[in-house]
């Protein structure tokens, strides 16, 4: 791939990217959410096509108009979401649009020859077992076995290894290594560092959309990657990379910004109760996945404490378990002191838990509704808006009359559903509706994910104004920057357990990198 | 979980869909009344238009037998009377089915709840038999049709709602159930519902007339004002209510609500509940007036109340106050059914007629969900 473009709706999703494949290599892609990982394979892929740029299939220019042209040049990718027809067997999914297919065939001779198939690459899945009972290891093994069947030669997988046991893992790398050594070229997408030297030859590093480095594996260890994909600061020369490397070891620079609107009040312990405590808590998630182990956090008054980690790593469930959309397994969680574990959602709201959650359009609002409808949505069971069963509309409609004017949330009409607001006014319609309730604590999960910035700045204001009126904030977010500008301690999240707690003032980006991206506390 | 990152911003909420001729289609947020209305009144006049097309065609004069129709349906007081008696079941059956598709339940379990409301009801009324005051048969009877109905719709509302099962299935399936158990009732066995005094052929056990709804005019009786009240109280309801809050808030988004600490199963159930009371009510209403017994053959004509109400629910957009007069239309298309039979006019073509009426209101539809433009 030579210089590689695409933007969606104005924003640039790559921009001259090259990447080149070579035959038996197992090539790493590595970089933070949103640096263009799955935009650059979906365009190798053929489901997306680029801007600018080209794509070239030994040395030929090629140019895909769909999935089924990269697969006939011999490029196949797996996606994060499994593309497989549930109710089909392994079998039918396997040879399913496979451009040799009889138009009709038995189910036993289709079995065999998917087994055969199974044979020459030496990956095994029951093949006349239907997909929706497999494990999302055997899926993608399924997934893998359907495009090697196509005779792929360049294998994409995307994030493989985001959702599978580390048994699993080590399976599929065993498989990568020996589909490379057959003389295929794979590209494996990650942001996990050690996954990164345990089975890549070479790596390409993105950020931003941008390629900032491409080496042998073997050159770099896992604290310069580290720093290739977060450091903004670091420039994307290649020549510093290797200086950096050098004295990045001993002495981790110092980020600027670290110490940001904190204040050092952290030093003592403190003796007054948290608002938030959590103790040993382990979440199961709605797929019973252990999405949080052990962890333990305590939030004061007017302070915020920064969530750190990679998307995936447990946020959600960790903001939803405290907040009551999902059950703990075990360990406790108060507020203000008072245990809640098994309380109700409303009870923890009557104890001050304020949520804004991630998913902002399904959770946050109910998306038919009006505005003031859902200005309402946590608190219709009590006064002013409940009155015995019924609810009062004048009521809900002054109260949306007066968080409009206070939050200046634009957009919205009466009798109107919310979803026709933007982004940003509908974020501040649920911080409205949450900070008026007069939380004690205030979990914000991304809350300006997707935001523009003027709108990224009214949250942050907010968020401000709210642990200067001595609230607890827990600002889980994937921008470090917003972290580090924001909150007075950090806590970093690595696959559902909290993997290291700092005072903003002695964070770096290097370092929160590091453990985002699960290797061991160095410091 | 970084897919949601890394994906494209998704495409802006108002999509269009330009068709290459200078005319795009877009979403309509809300459509004003006055099109509603307008919408509505051209949709059944060009379903009459192209119905007269294929009457010509099958040699009848289109306008004489519209004639007919309005006269069978509305041209007499007994005509009248007949369409009120069809449209009273049909209004708590459509009833019935919105409060259930306002959550985005979808149940076609309404016939079945009718039947177990039916029986339900009967049996109250033979029990208490001819001496009972007229006032406790006709509440106990209405009541007992809400909770046979309410009890039969919350076998599939748990399900949904604890257990994950398919309603549409569910009831479905619950509603062949409920066919055969009735015809069980009378056929099969010698139940308390089945008239031993019958002995060449299987009857109900007539139900006295003191479970009779007071008259209204000629055959009418008050049920259509109690279908009419019942709907009113819906509206009300629906508007101001937490329960129907809640709905709401469950029917836009299940995420949202657990969010807003709504027990969303115990919701699902308790809608469930009250749409079956809704459709039980009507079944309750017709055997105690119409059948005066419970009898498998007549309760349920046609494609069934249950059904049709599911189709007067989707034609009036599940808004309450369309429910009613929908209801009436359409109870006037059946029961005109029978009269154009009479004046020559083919059941097939009766049949046709009634079903393309019922294509053009609802393809007509489509212009108060989007609007066409040029440009």
């Amino acid at each position: 791939m030579r210089g590689v473009s695409k933007s969606f709706f104005g924003v640039a999703a790559n921009q001259g990217v090259d990447l080149v494949l070579q035959a038996g290599e197992v090539h790493a892609l590595l970089g933070e959410n949103g640096a263009g990982k799955s935009t650059l394979c979906s365009i190798l892929a053929g489901l997306y096509r680029q801007d600018s740029g080209e794509v070239l299939i030994d040395g030929q220019p090629s140019r895909f108009r769909s999935p089924q042209d990269a697969l006939a040049a011999g490029v196949g990718m797996v996606y994060q979401h499994y593309r497989l027809v549930s109710g089909f067997t392994v079998a039918e999914n396997m040879m399913l649009g496979h451009p040799e297919m009889p138009f009709s065939i038995s189910s036993r001779s289709l079995r065999e020859s998917a087994r055969s198939v199974m044979d020459r690459f030496g990956i095994h899945v029951d093949p006349g077992s239907y997909v929706d009972d497999l494990s999302v290891g055997e899926q993608q093994r399924v997934e893998i076995l359907k495009l090697l069947n196509r005779g792929v030669r360049v294998l994409v997988l995307d994030e493989p290894t985001a959702v599978l046991s580390p048994g699993e893992v080590d399976a599929l790398f065993t498989a990568i290594r020996q589909l490379a050594a057959e003389g295929r070229a794979i590209v494996f997408v990650s942001h996990k560092l050690y996954e990164v030297t345990a089975v890549s030859d070479r790596v390409t590093v993105l950020r931003d959309g941008a390629r900032v480095a491409c080496r042998p594996t073997k050159e770099l260890d896992q604290r310069t990657l580290a720093r290739l994909m977060v450091d903004r600061d670091l420039g994307s020369a290649a020549a510093t990379i290797g200086a950096a490397a050098g004295e990045g070891s001993q002495e981790p620079a110092r980020n600027q910004r670290g110490a940001g609107g904190a204040s050092p009040r952290m030093e003592s312990p403190r003796t007054d109760i948290p608002v938030l405590e959590v103790r040993d808590l382990v979440v199961r998630d709605e797929r019973d996945h252990q999405a949080v182990t052990d962890a333990s956090l305590r939030v004061y008054p007017g302070e915020v404490v920064g969530v750190a980690g990679v998307a995936g790593n447990g946020q959600r469930q960790l903001a939803d378990a405290i907040a009551g959309l999902l059950p703990a397994e075990r360990g406790e969680i108060l507020l203000r002191g008072n245990e809640v574990t098994r309380a109700s959602v409303r009870e923890r709201v009557k104890q001050g838990c304020a949520y804004v959650p991630e998913d902002r359009l399904e959770t946050g609002v109910a998306p038919g509704l009006t505005l003031e409808e859902n200005l309402a949505l946590r608190s219709y069971w009590q006064s002013p808006v409940a009155r015995g069963p019924f609810v009062s509309l004048r009521a809900m409609a002054r109260r949306a009359e007066e968080e409009v004017a206070r939050f200046d949330i634009r957009g919205g009409r009466p009798g109107l559903p919310i979803r026709i607001l933007s982004g940003g006014n509908l974020q501040r319609a649920i911080l409205a509706r949450e900070i008026s309730a007069d939380p004690a604590v205030l979990i914000a999960a991304c809350p300006t994910r997707g935001l523009d910035v003027g709108a990224i700045d009214g949250v942050h204001r907010l968020l401000r104004e709210e642990r200067g009126a001595g609230v607890g904030v827990l600002l889980i977010s994937e921008d470090l920057e917003e972290l580090l500008a924001l909150t007075d301690r950090i806590i970093v999240l690595y696959e559902g357990r909290i993997v290291g707690e700092m005072p903003t003032a002695a964070a770096d980006r290097e370092r929160l990198g590091l453990l985002m991206a699960g290797v061991e506390d160095a410091a | 979980m970084s897919a949601t990152a890394e994906a494209p911003p998704a495409a802006p909420e108002r999509r269009r869909w330009s068709r290459g001729n200078g005319i795009t289609v877009e979403p309509r947020v809300r459509a004003p009344l006055a099109l509603q209305a307008l919408v509505s009144a051209g949709s059944v006049l060009g379903a009459l238009l192209v119905a007269a097309a294929l009457l010509a065609a099958s040699g009848n004069a289109p306008l004489s037998v519209y004639e007919s129709m309005v006269d069978s349906s509305f041209g007499t007081p007994l005509a009248f009377s007949q369409t009120l008696i069809q449209a009273t079941p049909l209004i708590l059956t459509s009833l019935a089915a919105a409060v259930a598709y306002r959550m985005r339940i979808w149940t076609i379990g309404a016939d079945g709840q009718f039947l177990i409301g039916a029986v339900a009801a009967s049996g109250i009324a033979l029990k208490l038999g001819a001496d009972a005051p007229a006032l406790v048969v006709i509440v106990a009877s209405l009541a007992a049709g809400a909770l046979g109905g309410a009890a039969w719709a919350a076998i599939a509302g748990a399900g949904r709602g604890y257990l994950r099962t398919n309603e549409v299935i569910s009831t479905l399936m619950l509603n062949f159930i409920a066919l055969g158990f009735v015809s069980y009732l009378i056929f099969g066995s010698g139940s308390f519902w089945r008239d031993p005094t019958s002995a060449t052929q299987p009857l109900g056990k007539p139900i006295a007339t003191n479970a009779q709804l007071p008259g209204l005019f000629e055959f009418a009786d008050i049920g259509i004002l109690l279908a009419v009240g019942v709907a009113v109280l819906a509206w009300a309801a629906l508007r101001w209510t937490r329960w129907a809050f809640e709905l709401r808030v469950v029917g836009s988004a299940p995420r949202a609500a657990r969010y807003a600490g709504i027990d969303v199963p115990r919701k699902i159930l308790s809608v469930m509940c009250a749409s079956g009371a809704l459709a039980g009510v009507a079944g309750a209403i017709v055997v105690c007036n119409v059948t005066e017994a419970l009898d498998p053959r007549g309760l349920d004509p046609g494609l069934g109340y249950g059904y049709t109400g599911i189709v007067v629910a989707a034609l009036a957009r599940l808004s309450v106050v369309g429910i009613v007069p929908v209801a009436i239309l359409v109870a006037a298309l059946l029961s005109a059914g029978p009269a154009l039979e009479l004046t020559g006019v083919p059941n097939a073509v009766v049949v046709v007629l009634q079903g393309l009426i019922l294509l053009l209101v609802a393809a007509g539809q489509f212009f108060l969900v989007y609007r066409v433009r040029r440009v």
